[in-house]
């Protein structure tokens, strides 16, 4: 039997533990700050300064290395791919993600099956879908022009990877298929939690389904919709395996969006100093965007 | 009469759904048919093998060193989801419970740090892992990675831990049991479901995860899956495609096992925790 | 593991120090995976040197993608292995930075008298021994003799004009058969492009030190590549094509010429032995100017290695003649030491004798710092050439690679 005295103490010392929210948070801040805090003012501090490609700090050179971004022809061109990449896909994906979500979230014979299925794509890493994908699209060998020619569709092989007109849609294509996913079960989370009883009343009240769907389904969905944009936009503008395993930005650059030319820029071209500023750019793009969305979707809440 | 309405619903849905799964099956199938093709079959533009080369499996299992990098992706997802549940509660607990001064701060800089992706940091990254002394460790992996889910993990946890009433908690007080008690019979069951879900998110990030493993780790023996499968198509002088398709086909399994599962748990998890 | 504690130990050392201090005795290797033989046969090497002198060898084996940029961030962090492969053309970038210690007074004069002179050159610079070649590789044109012989092609072409010719022939015989394999994607899309470059008089450098993308040769070579592409006997869009795709369209037999390395006539033996092919030289150009590219790969030790001895021992041991045999015919690559070159599997290997008798043509990648941005501005001119309607753009393009390149130059 323990003895109460001490185990008071101990309870004692234990509350005073958990009522103590700095000591509550302090692991989880110090680990994700030493994480991302230290590399971040590492990457800064190469940022403004003339650095060798090993890394080797030269003369601090102040917004040098910035301007070098700015007025490279490759920065704009990727900077307006990324526009079209990101919002390809973020858009895409929730066009699609809505009636998908409905479907499933209404009840039907199959339906764990068919959730699972479409929930996939999120089980394979990226990279891995990229490298199928690349592999499916080869001109020569690849499964996606034996497929679209045996139901008719072609009736020649398109190099797919050849062209940025044909390449950079399908690597779209393969961004909105993986990230549906994600997107469907926000949006599954957001319908599940509508009571039954609103659509009920709506059709008694002699609804169609266009009119539940634009009056109720849609503005209760939309905080998830948000919520969808803001987390997919940083996902999507981050994501790199999907563009680099397929076309590497090419042929001819067309294809880069700005991790690609990052990764270039740094890690072929071994312009460490330049790609720190770049670094720094993206996320400062990405921080401007998401505050001004989340703005943006709160203003218009309150209105 | 309504089984015939579901019926006729059921027809509907699975047409409307098809051309997405479709989409969504075709990789599976481009992997599970290379994999099986005899080798001498790979690059013909045929869908059915001749006869189904069930060996690829297995000497795709030692000349990928499969087995290894299998456990290395095992051991480094879970190690991490792990640290970053147990980072991540008490400080969900601390945001849902208490105000305090650093609140707004503290949760700035966790919506901030998301916005932070491994490869714009790589550079720095690497810089810390050295300094630290984890070069080519798998655990210098798991630190980053389970700092990494720790923002996602708080911000999920906490919206909730908010849903939990309080009375619960201060009833068990009442009864007599301490606040880890409290926590650990009343409150954590009630969380359960979240930190499933956020449990899931982590690992899968993890599992899932390329640049970050790419730059730390040097060596096969360290290497997680998709840096294995990676190494297989990068820059060789020759790709045996059938050992990569039946690689990435081994290598998603687990996961989509796992996903099969627990996948009702993420769409209610997820609807809590999103909204709030 | 022990990376962990020892770190911990001495986190105000230097990283350098660090990662040296916590493997003594023990050599780390960076290796560039060549095929799916290159981890294990440096992973047996370094068992058997490990069972011979009782030094510990780490074998770090690299995708060839990423072995640069896996350089690079160890380099910066000053956590480099004791010896790495690396790119010879990559050589002055390293050496620059002082990072590359001389091997002269390291290794001994044994070690350095089994190699290939003509292959030790690449890696001399100021007169200082930098690196070791480990792979070296040239390249030829590869014919399949059947399609040659269906489509009526009696002789090998010798110039770019029969080449043309034969290629629209063995074009015509099906579609799925292309006359010319032209490499349009991914790493080498320049190099595809030298070749036609050399052979028209051209030159990566001309004599003033400006690119010789801007050059007349350079308008001429790649108006004959387009030609090939808008006649149709290349395979269509080129740019997907990288050049394991196009080696596989090679054994399939489906294309009638393509220029690769040795290690193509390796991937036959074992994939295809039937494959009736046979190899020759690049095609000559209208001055009957020819050119191959010559590569090797170095091995080379970083200045900062704390085991120059132990390593300097294992290049001894892995430069064995019987390790190098089984590496060369493993990979496909050109012996780089004398002893290798001799042995009767190699001499008399119909193959590599027509690559090792091109050998005095190669040449190489010029050695200049940042090489590989250059060769990248150039893949993507190429890739845009390969791209666009016509002959318009040729001009233009390149002349606007050649300024770019040149404001990289010193």
């Amino acid at each position: 039997m323990p003895d109460p005295v001490s185990r008071q103490g101990l309870a004692q010392m234990n509350r005073s533990l958990l009522v103590n929210p700095y000591v509550l948070i302090a692991p989880g801040f110090i680990l994700a700050a030493l994480i991302i805090l230290w590399p971040l003012a590492s990457i800064t501090n190469i940022a403004v300064h003339d650095v060798n490609r090993f890394g080797v700090l030269r003369d601090y050179v102040g917004f040098e290395n910035f301007q070098v971004i700015f007025a490279d022809p490759e920065f704009l061109g990727a900077l307006r791919r990324t526009a079209i990449w990101v919002f390809g896909i973020v858009a895409g994906s929730i066009i699609v993600s809505i009636p998908v979500a409905m479907i499933l979230n209404a009840d039907f014979y199959g339906r764990g099956l068919a959730r699972v299925i479409i929930m996939l794509p999120w089980a394979i890493s990226l990279t891995m879908t990229a490298i199928v994908w690349a592999w499916a699209m080869n001109g020569e060998s690849g499964m996606l022009n034996s497929g679209l020619r045996a139901i008719g569709v072609l009736d020649r092989n398109i190099q797919w990877l050849a062209q940025a007109s044909t390449a950079f849609p399908m690597q779209i294509l393969i961004g909105i298929l993986v990230t549906i996913p994600f997107t469907i079960t926000i949006f599954l989370g957001g319908l599940s939690s509508v009571p039954d009883d609103l659509y009920e009343a709506a059709r008694l009240e002699g609804a169609n389904g266009w009119q539940v769907f634009r009056e109720i389904t849609l503005p209760l969905l939309k905080p998830f919709v948000n919520i969808a944009v803001v987390m997919n936009t940083i996902y999507v503008f981050n994501s790199f395996p999907i563009i680099w395993v397929t076309t590497q930005g090419g042929p001819a650059k067309s294809t880069d969006i700005l991790v690609t030319y990052l990764y270039k820029l740094g890690f072929q071209y071994g312009r460490l100093d330049d790609a720190s500023a770049l670094s720094i750019l993206m996320f400062v793009l990405l921080l401007a965007f998401t505050l001004l969305y989340v703005r943006l979707a709160m203003r218009e809440e309150k209105a | 009469m309504s089984l015939s309405r579901k019926a006729k619903r059921s027809i509907w849905s699975w047409v409307a759904l098809s051309p997405l799964i479709v989409l969504v099956l075709f990789p599976f199938a481009v992997m599970i048919l290379t994999a099986l093709k005899p080798p001498s079959e790979v690059l013909r533009q045929t869908w059915i093998p001749s006869e189904f080369h069930w060996r690829n499996f297995i000497t795709m299992w030692g000349a990928t060193n499969f087995g290894k990098a299998l456990w290395n992706s095992v051991y480094v997802s879970t190690l991490s989801t792990i640290i970053a549940l147990i980072a991540a509660i008490p400080a969900a607990y601390a945001m849902s419970r208490y105000r305090f001064r650093g609140k707004g701060a503290f949760q700035q800089f966790l919506l901030v740090s998301q916005m932070l992706s491994p490869i714009v940091l790589v550079i720095g990254l690497f810089r810390l892992v050295v300094w630290l002394g984890l070069v080519d460790s798998t655990n210098s992996v798991v630190i980053v990675y389970a700092a990494f889910g720790i923002a996602f993990s708080v911000w999920m946890l906490q919206s909730y831990f908010a849903t939990i009433p309080r009375d619960l908690e201060e009833a068990a007080w009442i009864e007599g049991a301490t606040p880890w008690q409290a926590l650990i019979r009343v409150f954590l069951p009630l969380a359960l479901p979240a930190m499933v879900v956020t449990a899931l998110f982590t690992f899968i990030n993890a599992w899932n995860e390329f640049v970050i493993a790419l730059t730390m780790l040097r060596t096969q023996d360290s290497y997680t899956l998709p840096i294995q499968i990676f190494s297989l198509v990068a820059g060789r002088y020759t790709v045996e495609w059938h050992h990569v398709m039946a690689a990435t086909f081994v290598a998603t399994i687990p996961v989509a096992i796992i996903f099969a599962w627990l996948q009702r748990y993420l769409v209610r998890g997820l609807a809590l925790g999103a909204v709030k | 593991m022990s990376f962990v504690s020892s770190g911990r130990l001495a986190l105000a050392a230097s990283a350098m120090a660090l990662v040296a201090g916590a493997a003594m005795a023990d050599i780390r290797v960076t290796v560039a995976e060549y095929s799916s033989l290159t981890g294990p046969f440096f992973n047996d090497a370094a068992a058997a040197f490990e069972a011979e002198t009782g030094t510990k060898v780490n074998i770090e084996v690299v995708p060839w993608d990423v072995l640069f940029q896996k350089l690079t961030t160890d380099i910066s962090a000053g956590a480099q292995a004791d010896l790495s492969i690396i790119g010879t053309r990559w050589l002055i970038d390293f050496a620059s930075e002082d990072l590359v210690a001389p091997l002269d007074d390291i290794i001994s004069d044994d070690l350095r008298e089994r190699f290939v002179p003509a292959f030790l050159d690449p890696s001399i610079m100021d007169g200082q021994l930098l690196g070791l070649p480990v792979a070296a590789s040239a390249r030829a044109m590869y014919f399949n003799s059947d399609l040659m012989a269906q489509a009526g092609v009696e002789s090998v072409p010798e110039n770019w004009e029969e080449l043309a010719d034969a290629a629209a022939k063995i074009s015509a015989l099906g579609d799925d058969i292309y006359g010319f394999g032209l490499q349009g994607a991914e790493i080498e899309t320049d190099v595809y492009y030298y070749y036609a470059l050399w052979s028209y008089g051209g030159d990566l450098i001309t004599a003033d030190g400006t690119s010789g993308l801007g050059t007349q040769a350079a308008v001429d070579a790649a108006t004959m590549y387009k030609g090939l592409i808008d006649a149709g006997v290349t395979e269509p869009g080129v740019t997907s094509y990288n050049r394991e795709d196009v080696q596989n369209l090679f054994k399939q037999g489906r294309v009638g010429f393509m220029i690769t390395a040795p290690f193509l006539a390796t991937q036959i033996a074992n994939e295809v032995p039937d494959l009736n092919y046979g190899v020759s030289a690049i095609p000559a150009g209208p001055d009957g100017d020819r050119g191959t590219y010559g590569v090797t790969d170095s091995i080379i030790m970083f200045e900062n290695s704390p085991n120059k001895e132990e390593a300097a021992a294992f290049l001894d041991f892995v430069f064995g003649h019987d390790w190098r045999v089984r590496f060369d015919s493993g990979e496909g690559f050109l012996p780089v030491t004398s002893s290798v070159a001799e042995d009767p599997a190699f001499a008399d290997d119909p193959v590599l004798s027509v690559f090792a008798s091109l050998l005095p043509t190669a040449r190489f990648a010029p050695t200049i710092a940042g090489w590989e941005e250059i060769a990248a501005i150039a893949s993507d001119a190429m890739q845009s050439i390969y791209l666009s309607d016509g002959d318009s753009a040729i001009a233009p393009t390149l002349s606007a690679a050649a300024d770019r390149i040149n404001a990289l130059l010193p």
